[in-house]
């Protein structure tokens, strides 16, 4: 099976960018590399070849930072299947003691909301990949 | 130029998020936007060209806007020149950087670090060279600072996600016709005490001109649209 395709939101106005982009690190890099493959979303706005075949061929799970949804409306453009849009804000919802600040740098809130994103999206990729494993 | 709401300069960054060289991009993006010139320049996300409205399309006609990239694909000038406009400068890192161990694009070495620094100068550089103002480094400051408009400095924040370029539509010989920053050009025009009327048209014209292509001979049917909105906007504020 295909790799999960991660995209993050390239966000850089606002912390939730930045734990859209630490988040799908973690995921890829750390959690479940073997599975994952972390699209960046500047070539897809390009309409890079590479990056679109790479969506249009799998499953992605896009990872937005604010309601205009960049990452999930790229993908569908890109001709890619969105199996989960997650914003952060709704995760930050669930984690409201982890209050994420910085851009350029997270605080330790925003560096732990992150890796509460990451493991969301890692439920989600052993579910579209059958596999079972501890977050 | 107009001075319309204080000029600022545009910063797009790639922000490639595979390679240490878009973190590069990011980072040297946010130290200028933050730190080095916070009052002269204004961001958007590069997917926002697609993603958002026409607003944020506009975003490099009415910026003159400096691309950052992180390799030679130029995701960031190609994509600002394909959807809003050319931009004025464009700087690539992997040409102003001589060295391949920058890190990781999750995290910088301290030589990717010092390659933030590099290119965030050359940004700034030419962000004063747009603006044409002189730093001045012992005041912290540039040393010609322009006076933001009343109201406005708010509305155009350090980033420009979701609140895009003011656009108003007008009809135009049956049909609608967007044009950038009408809304802003009006205020300023009337806040100057600057009434429809013959004498004001053609100073109109030539700011709304900066911002918007008119098609060759359409010049008067464009006056005559622009002047009724004008006309129209200043009863409303009346």
């Amino acid at each position: 099976m295909n790799r999960v395709v991660i995209v993050p939101c390239s966000g850089i106005g606002k912390s939730y960018g930045t734990v859209a982009r630490e988040g799908a690190y973690v995921v890829t890099e750390d959690l479940r590399p073997d599975t994952t493959q972390l699209v960046p979303l500047s070539l897809l706005v390009l309409g890079d070849e590479q990056a679109r075949a790479d969506v249009s061929g799998a499953q992605a799970i896009t990872i937005d930072g604010c309601k205009l949804a960049c990452a999930t409306k790229m993908v569908a453009e890109s001709g890619g299947t969105v199996a989960h849009d997650l914003a952060v804000l709704d995760v930050y919802r669930r984690h409201r003691n982890l209050k994420p600040a910085g851009i350029a740098e997270l605080n330790k809130g925003g560096q732990r909301l992150a890796q509460a994103l990451a493991e969301e999206v890692a439920t989600l990729v052993d579910e579209m990949t059958g596999e079972v494993k501890n977050a | 130029m107009p001075d319309l709401p204080k000029k600022k300069v545009g910063i797009v960054a790639c922000s490639g998020e595979e390679m240490a060289e878009g973190t590069v991009t990011r980072l040297a993006a946010l130290r200028v936007l933050e730190q080095l010139r916070p009052n002269e320049t204004v961001t958007i996300c590069l997917p926002l060209f697609l993603a958002g409205g026409e607003g944020d399309r506009a975003f490099a006609r009415f910026y003159p806007t400096i691309a950052i990239d992180g390799c030679d694909k130029r995701c960031a000038a190609r994509g600002t020149e394909m959807y809003s406009g050319k931009p004025a400068a464009s700087i690539v890192v992997t040409d102003a950087i001589q060295t391949n161990h920058l890190g990781t694009a999750r995290r910088l070495s301290e030589a990717g670090m010092q390659a933030v620094d590099v290119v965030a100068e050359q940004v700034t550089q030419q962000v004063d060279e747009l603006l044409g103002v002189k730093w001045d480094r012992k005041q912290g400051q540039s040393s010609k600072e322009a006076q933001p408009a009343e109201g406005l400095e708010a509305k155009i924040a350090t980033c420009s996600c979701g609140s895009g370029i003011p656009i108003q539509k007008v009809q135009l010989d049956g049909q609608e016709v967007s044009f950038i920053a009408l809304p802003l050009i009006f205020e300023q025009f009337r806040d100057a005490g600057k009434l429809p009327g013959d004498g004001t048209t053609a100073e109109l014209m030539e700011t709304v001109k900066v911002y918007n292509p008119i098609p060759d001979g359409q010049e008067a049917a464009y006056a005559q649209a622009v002047t009724r909105e004008y006309t129209a906007f200043c009863q409303e504020k009346n």
